[in-house]
């Protein structure tokens, strides 16, 4: 028992749905049968979280799963919202495409910079992040900007089967499409090549430049796609607002699984990795605990995660052993 | 053609490369220098307290971001919050006096970046991950000590972190010191010089008996002691504090960092690059300023030529 337990923390693969399930289960026993938690708006108020920050943590988890780090998707929510805002009062389809093909355009931008002149994508998003930060306020002229069409607003929030919304079964959806995407053309598998292995995927006849590229369009596609869910559902855009999304991305993929080292990860881990933030956020504070534990469990996950992730934890714990056995010896 | 003529172009087209971005970084700096120089009131005394009040703040977090990354740890995204929750300390303990509040505020920055450096240094933990870590512990933690208030002193005597000495900001002699302190650790301490040999391989430090567990250790602790610094001297400007004063320092504090020309994979950099990164930074923004761009535009500038200058040096450092 406590050794399956323990198999199914480290086997990364099933660490993510692992690591919900024990969740839900923990705050179910700390409800105590009052059924806070297990309520239907409590299902409702997770699904609209994941709607948020699910987007995002995809498109950085995808950037990850390279083994690059997208710092610009929390430039790229904010910059899809306020384009959207602008310039779909009367058609929101016209605006949302436009807030989408932003992303895309700043993600291919960054990736052509990346790979044509071989620099880190640290760097390059970075200055990228404070860019896009940087037209945001240009486009926006540093105001709060507020969307006037509200039947779109009330039409994405509006439940469906007192479960989802438009908006979150959107997220569902791209989630789906990824999923399909990675697990059945070779774009998935090209992908994870590249991430694995990049020299050896470039040996083997692969364009991971291309590759890069790619990931980085759909990371900012993502990003943009949540930037513009979020400000037509609550009918507004400011620069400043949206740009806190970047944190609870990053722990979100990590926590989904998506490998630091890159190669391993997956859009369903992703979003259980999504879930599971959401479910602890919504869930405590659905039965009655102080609002900010669930930034203190998260960060504990997350240092569980680190510690156990971390390549030289064996070797450490070898020697340790090695030397308390020779202590005995002697 | 034969191989050693193949060769031979490589490394002069690599030379003149190089040579090209030396001139642009001459070219650079000096467009900035007459830019700011032709500026009127750029020399007058207003506007130079401005910039060095501008480059205090930010300048010691930059300080301490520069160890994480010439350690070869990228960046840390918890130095905007250690910033945070060390002026909350400092304005706590305010009533022990005012220097022990100070070095309350410095030992607890100290042991919130000791345990992630522990992490990343001894179990090769990944940074980035550790800091988002340390972060949500550092929000969750704070909003539950404080229910989510401001904090206001209790205590006497924060002259000594604010007001002037001889016409200059007080803020610019700690910021200063803390440049000087961190220099000497780097090129003249067996430790510092430890650091950049980790940073730039990690196994030949190892191999050469560096113990490089303990040198990210120490880098990570002299990151939080300067945003203790810099969480000090914000608490004693504003005379109170909340978990949103540090907020956005980590991006700006990396972005002077890569500017200053320090390398993002570690291994070559120093303390002086960074205070050249800022002092850019802070001209750029002062004369924008200076010349009536709106804000927002200087946003946008300020991002471009940040992410101008971080190509340039990439191209540079390019193998």
């Amino acid at each position: 028992m406590m050794n399956r337990a323990a198999n199914a923390l480290l086997n990364p693969t099933a660490r993510p749905f692992t690591i919900m399930a024990g969740a839900i289960v923990v705050l179910a026993l700390m409800d105590r049968g009052t059924g806070y938690f297990f309520s239907l708006g409590t299902v409702f108020s997770v699904m609209q979280l994941f709607a948020t920050i699910g987007l995002v943590a995809l498109g950085l988890g995808l950037s990850i799963l390279v083994r690059e780090f997208d710092l610009s998707v929390a430039g790229i929510v904010g910059l899809a919202g306020c384009i959207a805002v602008m310039t779909g009062v009367s058609s929101p389809w016209l605006g949302a495409a436009l807030g989408v093909g932003a992303g895309v355009v700043s993600g291919v931008v960054q990736g052509l910079i990346m790979t044509r002149l071989g620099l880190s994508s640290v760097g390059v998003t970075l200055g990228g992040l404070l860019t896009l930060q940087g037209i945001t306020y240009v486009l926006t002229e540093n105001k709060t900007l507020s969307y006037p069409n509200m039947a779109v607003a009330l039409g994405l929030n509006e439940p469906i089967a007192s479960l989802l919304s438009v908006r979150s079964v959107a997220a569902l959806a791209v989630f789906v499409l990824a999923a399909m995407v990675m697990t059945y053309t070779h774009i998935g598998r090209d992908v994870i090549a590249t991430g694995s292995d990049r020299r050896a995927a470039r040996v083997a006849g692969l364009n991971t430049n291309r590759v890069i590229i790619g990931v980085f369009a759909a990371s900012g596609a993502s990003a943009a796609l949540a930037g513009v869910l979020l400000s037509y559902s609550l009918g507004a855009a400011s620069p400043i607002a949206l740009a806190d999304v970047l944190a609870p991305a990053a722990a979100a993929a990590i926590v989904g699984g998506v490998s630091v080292v890159g190669g391993r990860g997956s859009p369903m881990g992703i979003a259980a990795g999504v879930l599971t933030l959401c479910i602890l956020r919504s869930g405590l504070s659905a039965i009655g605990v102080e609002p900010h534990v669930h930034d203190i469990v998260t960060g504990m996950i997350l240092i569980v995660i680190a510690f156990l992730d971390a390549p030289d934890l064996a070797r450490r714990i070898t020697a340790w052993r090695l030397d308390r056995a020779e202590r005995e010896v002697s | 053609m034969s191989e050693i003529a193949l060769r031979s172009r490589f490394r002069s087209s690599r030379a003149w490369a190089r040579h090209l971005v030396l001139g642009i970084r001459i070219g650079g700096a000096t467009a900035i220098a007459v830019f700011a120089l032709s500026t009127p009131g750029f020399t007058s005394p207003i506007s130079i307290n401005a910039l060095l009040n501008a480059i205090s703040f930010i300048g010691c977090v930059a300080v301490g971001m520069t160890f994480i990354t010439l350690t070869g740890n990228i960046m840390s995204l918890c130095l905007g919050a250690t910033v945070s929750a060390s002026a909350l300390v400092f304005l706590a303990s305010l009533s022990f006096g005012i220097v022990p509040a100070f070095l309350i505020a410095i030992a607890f920055g100290v042991v919130i970046t000791a345990v992630q450096g522990a992490l990343v240094g001894f179990f090769r933990a990944n940074p980035i991950l550790v800091s988002i870590a340390g972060l949500s512990l550092l929000i969750g933690g704070a909003a539950l000590a404080t229910g989510g208030q401001r904090i206001y002193p209790g205590g006497e005597g924060l002259q000594i972190f604010k007001g002037r000495v001889a016409g200059i900001p007080v803020e610019a002699f700690y910021f200063f010191a803390t440049v000087l302190i961190g220099q000497l650790v780097l090129s003249w301490t067996r430790i510092g010089r430890e650091m950049t040999m980790v940073g730039s391989n990690p196994r030949a430090a190892a191999a050469a008996g560096v113990g490089t567990a303990m040198a990210v250790t120490v880098a990570y602790m002299i990151a939080g002691a300067c945003s203790a610094v810099a969480g000090v001297l914000l608490a004693a400007r504003y005379g109170s504090g909340d978990m949103e004063l540090g907020t956005g320092y980590d991006y700006t504090a990396i972005a002077a960092v890569l500017v200053g020309g320090t390398a993002i994979q570690g291994g070559s950099g120093s303390v002086i690059r960074t205070l050249i990164g800022v002092t850019i930074i802070a001209i750029i923004e002062v004369v924008l300023l200076l010349r009536g761009f709106s804000q927002q535009l200087q946003y946008l500038l300020t991002g471009i030529i940040v992410l101008a200058v971080i190509m340039l040096h990439t191209i540079g450092e390019r193998r």
